[in-house]
C-alpha cells in the first residue's frame, strides 16, 4: 500500500517537476503513469526509492514513511522496492545468474557477495524465477550476450528476487521492439498477479497502457490531471494529457501471439 | 514451481580447469616467497631509515630558495637540452619512421628501421646518459644526443604505425598521376600524419624535459647535476627546493602541452 | 564549361589567407628564434661536438667484444632486478587502488579526499623513478629495499591515474540499479564498478609491468640494488667489453618482457 502526498521536488530555483503529487496505490493493482517527455514520471517514481531526494512531501510505504529515512534503514527499505529500468541496467560482464542474485545484496553480507555464496533459499529461488519467465538456459552466459527482450527478463527477475512490496518500472518497453515489448507488458501484468504485487508503470505507449494495466495516471508538468480505469481514458483525456507537448505514442504491436510471456 | 532435488550453482571460475588454478596459486606464492627469500635486505642498516627519514625530512622543510640563480641556470640548461633534442628527435625520427612502416619500405629497409627503432628503446636513458658522458664528456652535449636517441625511439615508432594506418587510397592516387617518391610522400603521406606528428612532438618534449632533470643526476647536464650536487652536500632544504619546482615546472609543461595540442589537433 | 564571369586569370588558389599566414610566420619566426637561443646559449664545447662521432666510435671500439666471463654475477643482477620490478609492481596494486578510488569524481567520498588523492598521484608521477631512489637510498642505504620502494612509489601515480579515469568512464546505470536494490556502497562498487574496470585494470597493471622492469635496471647506479650496481661497477672501472656484455643482457631481458606481456594480454584481455 503506496501513499503519496503532496510530493514536490525542485531543482534549485527552477519550476518545481513534481507539484504538489498526491497518489495512493492499494493491493496489487497494476497501475501505469502517462504523460509527456519531462511531466515527471521518471522523477516520481525514483522519490519513492529516493534514487532522486524529494524536496518535500510524504512518501509512505505500507505505513512506513519513506522520505525521511537514512543509511541502513534506508538501504532496508529500498529492498521492499524493485525496480525495472528502461536500459535494462544489468552489470554486463557479469553472468545473467550473478545479476539476477544481485537482487538478493541487500540481504547479504559482503563476504557473501563477493565470493558469490548466496543462500541455497535464493539460489532455488532464483531459478524458479528464471524458469518462470523463460531465461533459466542462460544462467551462466555473460549478459550482454542476450537480446533486449531477455536482457529486460533478467530485469524483471533481479527486481523480484528481492521479494518487494512494490515493483517500479522505468519505461520498461522504449528501448524493446513491439513484438517484445508486448511480452514484456504482459509478463508483468500476470507476475504481479500471481504474486500479488503492486505495480507501478511509466510508460509511454498508451495502447499498451489500456491493455495491461488498470488504472493509469496521467501527468502532465508534474501535476496529475488524470487517475482512473482505462475505459475512462478517452481522446479528451488523451489530449488533456499529451496535448500541445508532444503527440502519444498508441502504436499497436502486429498480432502478438498468445504464447506463454 | 520446482520439486526436484536442490539446485546449486557456483560462479564459472575465470581459470576453468581446478589443476591450473591451483597450479597458479601454488606458482604466485612460491615464487613470492623465493623472492622476499632470495632478495639481500640489510635490516641492519635499513632499521636505521626512519630516524634517518625524519632528520632529512627535518633538514629539507622548508624549502630553500636561496640560491635561487643556481636553480635557475639549471633549469635553463634543462630547457635547452629538451628542445635541442626534441627538435633534433623529431626530424631525424620522420626518415626512421618511414623506413620502419611496413606498407611504404621494403622488408631489409623495414627491418633496419624497426631494429634502430627497438634499440633506441630499450636502453633507459640514464645508461644511454652514462654512455655518451663517456664518450663525449661531460655536459649538455651528452644530454642532447641520450634525449635525441630517447625521441627517435619514441616518435619513430608511433609515428612509424600512424603511416602503417594511413588512407592508401590517397597514395594509389598520387602515383596514378606519376609522382615520384617523395612526391608522394609529400602529398600522400605526410598531411595525414602531420596533426599527429605536431602533437607527438609536443608530448615529447613533454617528456624530453621530465627526462632531462633525471640525466643530469649522471652529469649529462640540467637540473638533475644541481640536484646531485645538492643530495651530495646533504643540502636538503635546497633538495627540496629543486624537486618542488620540478614537479611545477612538470605540471605546468603537461598543462600547456595538453592545450597546445587541442588547439593544433 | 566554365560559367563564372571572371576572368581565369583573376582567380588565385592559396592554401592559407593573409591572416592565417602571419599567424603562421609569427610562429614559426617564435619557434626558431628560441630554437637559435637554445643552440648558441647552451653551455656546449662545439669543438666537441664535431669529435662527437669519433669519441662515439672509439667507444664502441672499446665494448667490441663483449667479455663473458662475469656472465653468472650477472644473470643473478638480473634475476634481482626482475625481483625488484614484480614485487614492487605487486605491492603497487594494494596502494594505488585506494587512491584511485579516492581519485575518481564519481566515487571519492568529499572533496577533499579527492584532493587528497590528485596530489598524491600527481606528486608521484612528477618524480622520477631515480629520483625516488635517490631519496630512498639517502634513508634506507644502499639496496633493494630503496629500489622496490622508489619503484612502488613511482607506479602508484601511474596505475591511479588511469585506474580513477577508468572509474570515471564507467556506466552508471548498473550502479542506478545496485543501489535500487538496497545493497550498501561496499557492494555496489563490487558489482557495478568492480566488473566494468577488471580489463582496464589489467592492461594497465601488465604495461606498469613491463616499464617497471626497463626502470628497474637502471635503479642500481644509485645504489638501489639489480644489474645497475654491476653496471656502475664495470663502468668506473672502465671495463667496457663487461659494458657491453651487461647491455646485451639487458637488451635480452627487454625484448623477453615485451614478449611476456605480449602473451599475457592476449589470453587476459
Amino acid at each position: 500500500m503506496l501513499e503519496i502526498s503532496q510530493l514536490v521536488k525542485r531543482y534549485g530555483r527552477h519550476e518545481p517537476v513534481l507539484k504538489e503529487l498526491d497518489l495512493s496505490v492499494e493491493g496489487n493493482s497494476v497501475v501505469s503513469i502517462v504523460g509527456a517527455s519531462g511531466a515527471g514520471k521518471s522523477t516520481l517514481l525514483r522519490c519513492i526509492n529516493r534514487l532522486i531526494e524529494p524536496t518535500s512531501g510524504s512518501i509512505k510505504l505500507n505505513g512506513c514513511e519513506l522520505s525521511t529515512l537514512r543509511g541502513q534503514a534506508l538501504r532496508q527499505s529500498r529492498r521492499r522496492i524493485g525496480m525495472v529500468f528502461q536500459g535494462f541496467n544489468l552489470i554486463d560482464r557479469l553472468t545473467v545468474m550473478e545479476n539476477v542474485l544481485a537482487g538478493r545484496l541487500g540481504y547479504v553480507s559482503f563476504y557473501q557477495a563477493w565470493r558469490r555464496r548466496f543462500p541455497q533459499a535464493d539460489i532455488e529461488r532464483a531459478f524458479e524465477l528464471m524458469e518462470r519467465v523463460g531465461i533459466a538456459h542462460y544462467a551462466n552466459k555473460r549478459a550482454d550476450e542476450l537480446s533486449g527482450g531477455e536482457r529486460q527478463r533478467v530485469g524483471v527477475v533481479r527486481a523480484l528476487m528481492q521479494e518487494p512490496d512494490i515493483l517500479l518500472a522505468d519505461e520498461p518497453t522504449a528501448s524493446l521492439d513491439p513484438v517484445t515489448s508486448e511480452q514484456i507488458m504482459k509478463l508483468m501484468q500476470t507476475l504481479a498477479s500471481e504474486l500479488s504485487l503492486p505495480v507501478l508503470i511509466n510508460i509511454h505507449n498508451v495502447a499498451q497502457a489500456r491493455a495491461y494495466t488498470e488504472r493509469i495516471v496521467g501527468l502532465r508538468h508534474g501535476r496529475m490531471i488524470f487517475d482512473g480505469p482505462p475505459e475512462r481514458f478517452d481522446k479528451a483525456a488523451l489530449e488533456e494529457v499529451y496535448g500541445g507537448i508532444e503527440a502519444p505514442d498508441e502504436s499497436v504491436a502486429p498480432s502478438v501471439g498468445e504464447e506463454q510471456a | 514451481m520446482a520439486t526436484g532435488p536442490a539446485r546449486t550453482w557456483r560462479k564459472p571460475p575465470f581459470i576453468a580447469s581446478p589443476w591450473l588454478r591451483f597450479a597458479l596459486t601454488v606458482a604466485v606464492l612460491g615464487y613470492l616467497g623465493w623472492a622476499l627469500a632470495t632478495l639481500p635486505f640489510d635490516w641492519g642498516r635499513i632499521s636505521e631509515g626512519l630516524p634517518r627519514a625524519a632528520r632529512i625530512f627535518g633538514g629539507g622543510f622548508p624549502p630553500s630558495f636561496e640560491r635561487l640563480e643556481l636553480l635557475a641556470t639549471g633549469f635553463k640548461e634543462s630547457f635547452q637540452i629538451a628542445l635541442l633534442a626534441t627538435l633534433l628527435g623529431v626530424l631525424l625520427s620522420i626518415p626512421f619512421a618511414v623506413m620502419a612502416a611496413r606498407n611504404i619500405s621494403p622488408r631489409p629497409v623495414y627491418l633496419v628501421g624497426r631494429a634502430v627503432i627497438i634499440v633506441s628503446r630499450s636502453f633507459h636513458p640514464v645508461i644511454v646518459a652514462i654512455l655518451f658522458v663517456k664518450a663525449v664528456g661531460f655536459g649538455p652535449l651528452a644530454g642532447i644526443l641520450t634525449l635525441t636517441l630517447y625521441s627517435i625511439g619514441f616518435v619513430g615508432k608511433l609515428l612509424a604505425e600512424e603511416i602503417e594506418e594511413i588512407d592508401w587510397g590517397q597514395v594509389e592516387a598520387m602515383r596514378s598521376v606519376g609522382a615520384g617518391f617523395l612526391a608522394t610522400l609529400t602529398y600522400a603521406v605526410f598531411p595525414q600524419i602531420l596533426p599527429r606528428q605536431i602533437g607527438l612532438s609536443m608530448y615529447q618534449l613533454d617528456s624530453n624535459l621530465r627526462a632531462s632533470a633525471v640525466v643530469g643526476i649522471v652529469g649529462a647536464g640540467g637540473i638533475g647535476s644541481t640536484l646531485m650536487n645538492a643530495f651530495g652536500r646533504y643540502d636538503y632544504d635546497f633538495a627540496f627546493a629543486i624537486l618542488l619546482v620540478i614537479i611545477a615546472v612538470i605540471l605546468i609543461s603537461e598543462g600547456v602541452s595538453g592545450w597546445v595540442r587541442k588547439r593544433v589537433w | 564549361m566554365v560559367t563564372s564571369k571572371e576572368p581565369v586569370a583573376s582567380r588565385v588558389w592559396v592554401r592559407y589567407d593573409s591572416r592565417e599566414r602571419w599567424t603562421r610566420l609569427a610562429v614559426l619566426l617564435l619557434v626558431t628564434a628560441v630554437l637559435v637561443w637554445a643552440a648558441r646559449d647552451v653551455d656546449i664545447f662545439w669543438p666537441w661536438v664535431w669529435d662527437a662521432p669519433a669519441q662515439i666510435h672509439s667507444l664502441g671500439e672499446r665494448m667490441w667484444p663483449p667479455d663473458p666471463s662475469r656472465l653468472g654475477e650477472i644473470v643473478d643482477a638480473m634475476i634481482e632486478t626482475v625481483h625488484i620490478a614484480t614485487l614492487a609492481t605487486f605491492l603497487t596494486v594494494f596502494a594505488a587502488l585506494p587512491v584511485s578510488y579516492i581519485s575518481a569524481q564519481n566515487t571519492t567520498p568529499n572533496r577533499a579526499c579527492l584532493w587528497l588523492g590528485r596530489f598524491i598521484l600527481v606528486a608521484s608521477r612528477s618524480v622520477n623513478t631515480i629520483i625516488w631512489a635517490l631519496l630512498f637510498v639517502a634513508i634506507f642505504g644502499p639496496g633493494v629495499l630503496a629500489g622496490i620502494l622508489a619503484i612502488m612509489c613511482r607506479s602508484i601515480g601511474f596505475v591511479g591515474k588511469l585506474m580513477g579515469e577508468a572509474i570515471e568512464e564507467i556506466d552508471r546505470r548498473p550502479v542506478e540499479a545496485m543501489e535500487a536494490t538496497g545493497a550498501s556502497r561496499p557492494k555496489v562498487i563490487l558489482y557495478a564498478v568492480v566488473p566494468q574496470v577488471m580489463p582496464a585494470f589489467f592492461a594497465v597493471v601488465i604495461l606498469r609491468w613491463d616499464i617497471n622492469i626497463r626502470e628497474s635496471t637502471v635503479l642500481g647506479l644509485v645504489g638501489a640494488g639489480g644489474i645497475g650496481v654491476i653496471l656502475q661497477g664495470a663502468i668506473d672501472t672502465f671495463a667496457w667489453p663487461t659494458v657491453a656484455t651487461i647491455l646485451c643482457a639487458i637488451i635480452l631481458l627487454v625484448v623477453l618482457g615485451e614478449a611476456i606481456t605480449g602473451v599475457l594480454r592476449r589470453r587476459v584481455l
